[in-house]
């Protein structure tokens, strides 16, 4: 469940990131696009604790993608933000794709009779 | 205990053809703690890339790591990534080092997808890396020790990673072998169970052919 965990940090960081990355420019667009993020990677971070829900976060692969895209359609040179967009948007890709129970082998392999 | 039911339920299980378990934490953690050390060189070269710091340390070449890391190069390849190249292998680094971390002791049995991507990373990108580095000599005309010491890091990596690689790419092979059914192979790289996928494991581990 570490994944999990780096996942939920990571979009505490993406929320109050606004703060540190201050720009004159779109504040409240900023606030609205890295709060949203940052709330659907705890949703779904926190839904992937719930067995029926356990590979929630996947989804988080897709929020990711977004954070990464637009950061690299962002015009040179990027600003701060878009550069944190991407990096967090690359961080969460890493992580997302480890399974929450990563380290127990996958259950369909627990409950299979192997031959003898 | 008896091979058989050594093979079928233990995680920690050596594999015949390296006398060792390629999964096993004592081989992994040695790559994740290497992996990290490159990450944490290359997040100082990416700082000073952002102009966190004033300066790039180098004890060999002196100025010439700067002119690396602030050539026309490097430029273009912010350009095109919008960060720095070295946050990009930091970035790389640090996947070597999640990815080492991710799964259990037989993840080459039971998560073939986490081994050949974490060889992905570390393999054919480690090479590039390396080449790339080396190359950074012709190109550019300057040499940057940190970079060196990454590239021979990476190859350091990509030799202790290939054998976890190796045993999941065979363990796929042998599937393939007994079944030739695409479905199954898919089915075995997901980490999803099948006869031919335990007997190929266990082939593995006891060494028959």
């Amino acid at each position: 469940m570490w994944a999990r965990v780096v996942e939920i940090m990571l979009a505490c960081w993406l929320a109050v990131s606004p703060l540190v990355f201050r720009q004159a420019e779109a504040t409240a667009t900023l606030w609205a696009i890295d709060l949203a993020a940052a709330a659907l990677i705890a949703v779904f971070a926190l839904a992937s604790f719930w067995p029926p829900t356990r590979h929630a976060h996947l989804a988080i692969i897709a929020v990711s993608g977004a954070l990464i895209a637009a950061g690299m359609m962002s015009p040179y040179p990027p600003s701060p933000t878009d550069q944190n967009h991407i990096l967090v948007g690359l961080l969460l890709l890493l992580i997302a794709v480890v399974p929450s129970d990563a380290s127990r082998p996958p259950a369909s392999w627990e409950s299979f009779d192997e031959p003898s | 205990m008896p091979a058989n039911a050594r093979s079928s339920r233990s995680l920690d299980v050596p594999v015949a053809r390296f006398g060792y378990n390629p999964s096993a934490w004592r081989q992994r953690i040695p790559i994740c703690i290497l992996a990290m050390v490159a990450f944490f060189i290359a997040v100082y070269m990416a700082l000073y890339q952002w102009r966190f710091i004033p300066d790039a340390w180098d004890p060999v070449f002196g100025d010439q790591t700067r002119a690396v890391l602030d050539s026309d190069v490097s430029h273009r390849m912010q350009r095109w990534f919008r960060i720095p190249d070295a946050a990009l292998g930091a970035f790389a680094y640090l996947g070597d080092a999640v990815l080492g971390l991710a799964g259990s002791t037989r993840r080459w049995q039971y998560r073939p997808w986490m081994v050949i991507l974490f060889g992905i990373d570390v393999i054919p990108l480690g090479i590039v890396s390396a080449v790339l580095v080396v190359l950074q000599g012709t190109v550019v005309g300057s040499w940057c020790f940190l970079c060196l010491v990454t590239a021979v890091i990476s190859l350091i990596l990509v030799y202790w990673a290939y054998d976890e690689v190796w045993v999941s790419l065979e363990l796929l092979w042998r599937v393939w072998q007994k079944t030739h059914s695409v479905a199954t192979v898919w089915r075995t790289f997901w980490g999803r169970p099948s006869r031919a996928a335990a007997e190929a494991a266990r082939e593995l581990i006891e060494g028959t052919a």
